[in-house]
């Protein structure tokens, strides 16, 4: 397949010799290489770097385990201010039931990730992951993303290091690449989420991770107000830091799901996702996983990621609360992921978050109900306050008046 | 299609317009989703160059009682079955004349009007074009009988068939309907465009799984290379998606149907606008052009 262009078919020869792509060599590809060039490239490197054919997936859980956030990104659809009549925080009885519910579907990872509730210590989280390891000594706890930890440290007033420690200690077993936007200071800022974490800093809490040993992911939310080079510098920060630690197990892209959110506007295409998917890829020569995004794109572009780099569809995720306050739905189960890889000519096989393939499907060996709808972190209306709350200190006079004994 | 020198071979078969044999329908028929992909575009692109085309239509149910067709609007389509002709040309009528062509009905419903007389389905045709219908809507080709000769009798009545649409196919059988509309033969531009993706979108038995995206992408390429006969492969922006519709393109399709008239928060996550239409038609490589319901580009 050649083009029209002398420098797209120069930079695909260098691709298919195993070379590695500048920032300015990736821009060319990303925007004058045609839909299926790049495709076909990403492909064929997905090939070399899997040549079984597998592609794998996960049951998990994705819950939430509090809407109130202090952060206020304009791209946020779930967050609620403190005080919310619809803010909530799940009580540990409550994920109990969650992971349950988990198990029994084959699942055996807890995604639990949150707002910036500064209402809930350190303290809470670590005993909220003890209880959890009593419990369920196995189920693995892929939980809180960088900023996350930025803000329990800022909390706590204790160094990242030392809250990955704590954390850690109490049974955080990996830490989901959420919170990562595109990783240029410029965007985040427009995107109101500097704060909550710079560049630097989200990378500094995976540097932090990886060096204590935790595998992580790495995320990139495209599709609000950067250009192409800074979707470039967002994949290159990521190749840096990985030749530096090797720490990342996958990369997830998707983009910004508009609706409802103080941002809005409208959503980049399924094209541009495709073509996305497939430059990082390219760029990320030193990651082995690349998911795809169903939950935002759709099954059918979703399984089409898999002509275009991927070799993985993510999670049956059971649950979730993000994607969905800003509008999309999706929803596919063990059966109709594995269905989707089979249909593209592929293997399906579970897998941990380290990527270690645990077996064939559950719904190959056992009956598992249908799930037509993934479940959300509560039912609309409930506004109970978990009884154990009571045990924490609150920082705002809304937290304190909730847990003030009556 | 991993074997370079077939892949050159098809496609040099293909750019010279020349006729595939059983084999190479074949070859293409098993051949990865990107090559496919590759040949596909290749031949929409010779027939359609960048442009992709798009229409704005607004349904009007065949019973309305009250007829309000927005500004909009390239194409007022009367949709429903009609209970006798009376009423089909009484809908006609009621929403021609406002200078946007006028498109209604499932042939095989129009058949059933006439009880299946030539004559009478022939005289049928021609009431409805006095009364303004350029186009029969649809040819659904899985519930009409002899489609080339009612074909063939709409084009005496100077109509035209605006798409042909599959209700219900899976498995081995799209493929079987795409070939089998190859075959073919009609009058020039009494048929303008092929949907071939199966209407029936139903994963509510066990049996009747949806379609994945790789089945409607293939479905969608191989009907551009087989189908030399139509000129239009389509999707549809409502019943399909943006995302879905949009990647079609990059896969042979080169005409989007059925984009709403109005805004309209009916469609939910598929809310659109027009906007949103020609930016995805942009973002896939191709130029928007708008098209009324008579496969004219609408300048004003
Ligand atoms: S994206 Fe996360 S940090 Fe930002 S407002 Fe939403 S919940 Fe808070």
């Amino acid at each position: 397949m050649s083009t029209s262009s002398p420098a797209v078919d120069a930079l695909a020869r260098k691709v298919r010799d195993g070379g590695r792509l500048s920032r300015s060599e990736a821009l060319t590809l990303y925007t004058e290489a045609p839909t299926h060039l790049l495709g076909r490239l990403a492909d064929e490197v997905r090939a070399a770097r899997h040549p079984s054919g597998v592609v794998t997936y996960i049951i998990d859980r994705n819950v939430n385990y509090t809407n109130i956030c202090v952060a206020q990104c304009n791209f946020c659809a779930f967050y609620r201010p403190v005080g919310a009549a619809d803010g909530y925080v799940l009580g540990f009885d409550e994920l109990f039931r969650k992971i349950d519910d988990t198990i029994a579907v084959g699942g055996e990872q807890l995604l639990l990730q949150g707002g910036h509730n500064p209402d809930l210590p350190l303290e809470w989280y670590e005993d909220l992951f003890r209880a959890i390891k009593a419990r369920y000594p196995a189920f693995r706890l892929h939980a809180l993303s960088p900023p996350e930890v930025i803000h329990l440290s800022r909390l706590a007033q204790v160094e990242v290091p030392v809250v990955i420690e704590r954390l850690m200690a109490a049974g955080l077993d990996s830490i989901p690449g959420g919170g990562a936007e595109v990783l240029v200071d410029r965007v985040r800022r427009e995107l109101n989420c500097l704060s909550k974490a710079t560049a630097d800093e989200w990378l500094d809490v995976m540097r932090h991770a990886h060096r204590a040993g935790l595998r992580t992911t790495v995320t990139m939310m495209y599709g609000t107000v950067e250009r192409p080079d800074e979707r470039i510098e967002h994949l290159m920060r990521v190749r840096e830091l990985q030749d530096e630690t090797g720490g990342f197990t996958a990369f997830i892209s998707w983009s910004f799901q508009p609706s409802h959110t103080e941002r809005g506007g409208a959503e980049a295409t399924g094209v541009e996702y495709l073509r996305t998917l497939a430059l990082a890829r390219l760029v990320l020569d030193n990651v082995d996983n690349l998911q795809a995004s169903w939950v935002t794109q759709g099954g059918k572009v979703g399984q089409l990621g898999l002509s275009f780099g991927a070799n993985d569809m993510g999670s049956v995720m059971i649950e979730e609360n993000v994607v969905r306050a800003a509008g999309a739905a999706f929803c596919m189960d063990e059966l109709e992921i594995v269905r989707n890889i089979e249909n593209a000519g592929f293997i399906p096989r579970r897998r941990n978050m380290h990527y270690e393939l645990l077996g064939d499907p559950i719904v190959w060996e056992r009956d598992v109900p249908r799930m037509t709808a993934l479940a959300e972190a509560r039912a609309v209306g409930d506004a109970s306050v978990p009884e154990e709350l009571v045990r924490y200190r609150a920082r705002t006079p809304t937290g304190k008046r909730q847990r003030a004994p009556r | 299609m991993s074997d370079d020198a077939s892949l050159a071979e098809l496609r040099e078969t293909l750019a010279a317009d020349g006729g595939l044999e059983e084999a190479q329908v074949r070859l293409l028929a098993s051949a990865d989703l990107l090559s496919l992909g590759v040949l596909a575009d290749e031949a929409r692109r010779r027939r359609h160059g960048q442009q992709a085309t798009f229409v704005r239509v607004a349904e009007v149910a065949v019973d309305a009682s009250a007829v309000e067709t927005p500004g909009r609007a390239r194409e007022i389509r009367v949709t429903g079955v009609p209970a006798s002709v009376d009423a089909a040309e009484t809908a006609v009528r009621a929403v021609a004349g406002q200078g946007v062509p006028v498109t209604g009905f499932a042939l095989h419903d129009l058949m059933g009007l006439a009880n299946g007389h030539a004559a009478e389905f022939a005289r049928l045709l021609r009431v409805l074009g006095d009364a303004g219908l350029v186009a029969v809507s649809e040819l659904t080709v899985d519930r009409t009988v002899d489609p080339e000769s009612a074909v063939a009798v709409v084009a005496d009545a100077g109509l035209a068939v605006s798409r042909l649409t599959i209700q219900d196919a899976r498995g081995d059988s799209r493929l079987e309907w795409v070939r089998t509309v190859a075959g073919w033969s009609f009058p020039p531009k009494a048929v303008r465009a092929f949907a071939p993706l199966p209407r029936a979108e139903s994963g509510a038995t066990p049996e009747s799984e949806p379609a994945t995206g790789y089945d409607d992408v293939r479905q969608v390429a191989l009907s551009r290379l087989l189908v030399d006969n139509i000129d239009s492969i389509q999707v549809d922006w409502a019943l399909h998606g943006p995302k879905l519709a949009q990647v079609a393109l990059t896969f042979g399709a080169d005409d989007i149907d059925g984009v709403p008239a109005v805004d309209t928060d009916e469609l939910g996550p598929r809310r659109t606008s027009v906007e949103d239409v020609r930016r995805n038609i942009r973002a896939a490589s191709f130029t928007p052009v708008e098209r009324d319901g008579g496969f004219e580009s609408v300048t004003r």
